[in-house]
């Protein structure tokens, strides 16, 4: 039943011109975006896929500014301040202090509106996907670094060195105050060492489990002590509580510092298989092979220096991410499940909470909230009875007209805002229902299955979409059956997959 | 209730679509489906039910059973030590940490045991690693891929003399938290349900649910073939199996959450809530024998001490709360509730008036059947700098005990090997 894999030392070969088809981009903008629109497919088989790996990951890519509401809310929490400390009352303060929480949250929500909206433009589709790929490497949780304008920050150093070179990566994250908060580093000082960082370092962002030892987590600590950050500077070393002394780290002994330490740590031969497999666990399948299976494209990627943007190129555009065994079978994380749909769809996100980010968690996916250190986990564990339900209601919610009755004067606000902006097509629409029902039941039904579906699915499948589509008695009700049948394809386990 | 829906996964698995046999949908039905049909759990009425609470991060056991009166305990940590006005005196040397009232309430009525200084040998300090640890009963050094409900849960359905078909829709296992606890992992697929707060069920039209049904129940037989490795058809496979089991089982656990009318007071915040709706769920009769439910913030590097007081108030408070709705429905003989946390924390403070993460820590089980209230020893603090604790009792003698006595399964077959009993449970 189970296809073999290929040989490790013919798996990461480059994808011969010749074989490259429809059917392999939609694949790869299924896994590297979020969905395979069919114009962006042609495009993709047009252009050849050397040529499109190098579109969709680009050597400078694009940044996203800081939104202007991050901005205003920093200036008036700055401004909170002093007015919390004169607060002439405890309710006094309780009121500010509330302000204060509300701005924080606000902004986060507005980071995630803007992520999600620019993550939704099939051009920047697989550049940001490989950010948040990074970001669940390089994990820190709103949770802990409390202020929205540190999340950004980290952000953008993982978009800024996302196409450069792994250790000037790594080297950025340990000045990133989200980490520096998040790991506890703004604690760790030369008399008292916190492991915190060093410990996660080694383990979740660069080498894996049982590839350090403890004694290499106690003496790595002391090099990353001194790091501080404040709102002025941003990153800052504090020269006084900076451990200068020698450490044994790896086996060598020297006065090194935390740069150090992260070069040495990408010098050990575990740095070159551990990110590799995390991508393939992220984007090909729940169970990647062993490290050693990666071990030639971790060769060819260290004697590039860890270029990250090499290593995308030779990933996407190897023999074994096309390889059959990793089609059409890997789950959809909740970001995955919700931006396919908004593509899909062609639709722009909506900027509410209630509407957008609100499903996202409850398919178990809150945006800068993940779960812990190692982020989310993704596979199967995405998937149980509730977070099928979120799922099937999102799928429900996106193709049902937009009942706007419903929402408070703050999010009638917003939505004209968006519009504004020209972002209008939040659900599908009657016309779009309509302009569909003229292929009839089985052209509809194959035009679902074709566009929406990975792999190919059966006569059965369709059959059972043409039946319940011939089931209707007027043009009205066929209409209706139309939208019902997408959001069953939609909700339908086969769209669960990429 | 919508008759185009089979009432249970197995009706669905014997009808397949359009009414055709289980023989003529096992053709495509990966093997471990039809195998579960056939071990469906029996349903039982004096059935006993297992609450696990998960203290996530690593919980600091030094401060919540607190060695006041030892002087190394106030040398490790000048900063968090608690003092001896301030504890919940348990004897001339142990309280309980101030949180906890409502938890020396209940051991005073005798609901309440605690087992000092569970660990497990070559303990490893990764949240991850030691979860895993704990979820799958392993030992440090090996990797097993079942967590120990999981394997419970197998052993629970395969007896020999179990009628196929039985219209048994609960499932096995619920827990209250996002991600399906590793704990939970069987050889066997089980019925487990997720419950996330607020997460309400889907309100999709009758023809719609029917025809996603049809959808869901019929194997897309090219897909497969197309994604034919193994590990993955099986994630198809096991998408269609969940989608099933979740359009049979959200209407009904639904309807028993709307309809929960508790007869205890709970505080707020989402542990309490959880454990309201466990209440809820028990006192409806599911056949479902195991709840995980989760608190998490327990890892506690800076800035501990409120932080600390904050958790174990929402913990004791709520589990109390749930023992006095469960006795008050005369569900308290059914019920047994146990705490776990990945590792304890580091004797000695850190500098930023925190703990490190460390070793063995003690743990809580509560219900009417409890004997004794303190088992095990409590942890030496002769300790050298910056080293952690030795423990004292494994973890997995205290599965042992849950399973032995408590499960009434064969312990040592689920764990894998003999471990010691205790006696917290008679």
């Amino acid at each position: 039943m189970s296809i073999p894999l290929l040989d490790p030392r013919e798996a990461w070969r480059p994808l011969p011109p010749s074989a490259w088809n429809a059917d392999l981009a939609r694949h790869l903008l299924r896994r590297a975006g979020w969905a395979a629109r069919p114009e962006d497919v042609a495009r993709a088989v047009d252009q050849g896929l050397p040529a499109t790996l190098a579109r969709l990951f680009p050597t400078h890519p694009p940044t996203l500014a800081r939104p202007v509401f991050v901005t205003r809310a920093n200036e008036r929490i700055a401004e909170l301040q002093p007015l919390k400390r004169s607060a002439p009352s405890y309710e006094d303060r309780q009121i500010l202090e509330r302000e204060e929480r509300d701005l924080e949250r606000l902004s986060a929500a507005e980071l995630a509106f803007q992520w999600l909206q620019n993550a939704t433009d099939p051009a920047r589709a697989p550049y940001e996907k490989w950010v948040f790929f990074l970001s669940n490497i390089y994990v820190v949780s709103l949770e802990k670094v409390r202020r929205a304008e540190n999340i950004h920050r980290h952000f953008d150093v993982l978009r800024t060195h996302g196409a450069g070179l792994a250790p000037a990566l790594a080297k950025a994250v340990s000045r990133s105050p989200a980490m520096i908060d998040y790991l506890d580093l703004n604690r760790s000082s030369r008399r008292a060492p916190n492991e915190n960082f060093a410990r996660e370092l080694f383990e979740l962002f660069i080498l894996g489990e049982g590839n350090y030892t403890e004694d290499d987590v106690k003496e790595a600590a002391r090099a990353f002590t001194g790091y501080r950050h404040n709102p002025r500077e941003g990153f800052r070393l504090a020269a006084r509580e900076q451990d200068r002394g020698e450490k044994t780290i790896f086996g060598r002994r020297g006065n090194f510092d935390g740069d150090q330490v992260i070069d040495l740590a990408f010098e050990q031969a575990a740095a070159s298989t551990f990110l590799p497999r995390e991508m393939a666990r992220f984007y090909l399948t729940d169970a990647p092979p062993p490290g050693d299976y990666f071990a030639p494209l971790g060769e060819a990627w260290r004697a590039s220096g860890h270029n990250l943007r090499e290593l995308c190129l030779r990933f996407f555009g190897s023999l074994a991410f096309y390889h059959p065994a990793w089609r059409a079978s890997h789950i959809k994380s909740p970001v995955h499940y919700y931006l396919g749909l908004v593509q899909d769809l062609g639709l722009d996100v909506i900027p509410l909470e209630r509407s957008t980010l609100l499903p996202l968690r409850q398919m178990g996916q809150q945006l800068y909230y993940p779960p812990n250190v190692r982020g989310w986990v993704g596979g199967r564990l995405w998937i149980n009875s509730s977070t099928l339900a979120a799922r099937r209601q999102l799928a429900q919610t996106l193709c049902s007209p937009f009942d706007e009755q419903r929402l408070n004067a703050d999010e009638k606000l917003d939505l004209l805002a968006a519009r504004d902006a020209g972002r209008r097509r939040f659900t599908v629409d009657g016309d779009r229902i309509r302009a569909f029902t003229a292929l009839g039941p089985q052209g509809i039904a194959d035009r679902l299955c074709d566009f929406f579906l990975p792999g190919r699915v059966d006569e059965g499948y369709r059959q059972a979409i043409a039946d319940y589509l011939s089931a209707a008695r007027d043009a009205a009700a066929f209409e209706d059956r139309v939208r019902r049948a997408t959001i069953a394809v939609l909700q339908s386990p086969e769209y669960q997959l990429s | 209730m919508n008759p185009l829906l089979p009432s249970t996964r197995r009706e669905f698995l014997r009808l397949g679509a359009k009414g055709v046999g289980l023989l003529a949908f096992s053709r495509f039905a990966p093997q471990f489906l039809v195998q579960s049909t056939l071990a469906a759990p029996r349903p039982e009425k004096d059935r006993r039910i297992l609450v696990l609470v998960q203290l996530a991060g690593g919980n600091d056991g030094l401060n919540t059973v607190v060695p006041f009166d030892d002087p190394a305990y106030h040398s490790l940590r000048p900063n968090l030590a608690l003092r001896e006005k301030d504890v919940i005196r348990l004897d001339t040397n142990l309280g309980l940490h101030p949180s906890l009232a409502a938890f020396h309430q209940l051991m005073q009525e005798g609901r309440l045991g605690i087992v000092q200084n569970v660990g497990y040998p070559n303990p490893n300090r990764s949240h991850f690693r030691s979860t895993e640890i704990w979820e799958t009963a392993s030992a440090s050094d090996q990797s097993l891929s079942t967590g120990w409900i999981g394997r419970y849960l197998d052993n629970a359905c395969s007896g020999p003399d179990i009628a196929p078909f039985t219209q048994d829709q609960d499932p096995d296992a619920i827990h209250i938290n996002a991600e399906v606890p590793q704990s939970f992992g069987g050889t066997l697929p089980h019925n487990t349900y997720g419950l996330t707060l607020g997460a309400r069920a889907g309100r999709a039209g009758r023809d719609e649910v029917a025809l996603l049904e049809r959808l869901a129940s019929r194997p897309s037989a090219s897909l497969a073939a197309h994604a034919s490795h193994e590990h993955e058809s099986a994630n198809h496979a096991f998408l269609r199996a969940t989608l099933m089991d979740s359009l049979v089982a959200e209407r009904n656990i639904q309807r028993i959450i709307d309809q929960n009318r508790p007869e205890a007071t709970y505080p707020g915040g989402n542990f309490a809530q959880s454990l309201r709706n466990v209440c809820g769920l028990i006192a409806a009769g599911l056949s479902t024998r195991v709840y995980f439910v989760s608190l998490g913030g327990f890892d506690t590097h800076a800035n501990q001490l409120n932080a600390h007081a904050n958790l174990l108030r929402q913990l004791s408070e709520g589990l109390a709360a749930f023992q006095k709705d469960l006795t008050a429905r005369g569900l308290d003989e059914q019920v047994l509730t146990m705490t776990f946390s990945e590792f304890g924390r580091r004797p000695n403070e850190n500098e930023s008036a925190g703990t490190d993460h460390g070793t063995a820590a003690p743990l809580f089980v509560m219900g009417k059947r409890i004997q004794g209230s303190l088992h095990g020893s409590a942890p030496s603090l002769q300790l050298e700098r910056n080293a952690d604790v030795a423990f004292s009792t494994d973890f997995r003698s205290v599965y042992a005990t849950v399973l032995d006595r408590w499960l009434e399964t064969p312990a040592d077959e689920i764990l894998g090997a003999r471990h010691e009993r205790l006696s917290f449970l008679g």
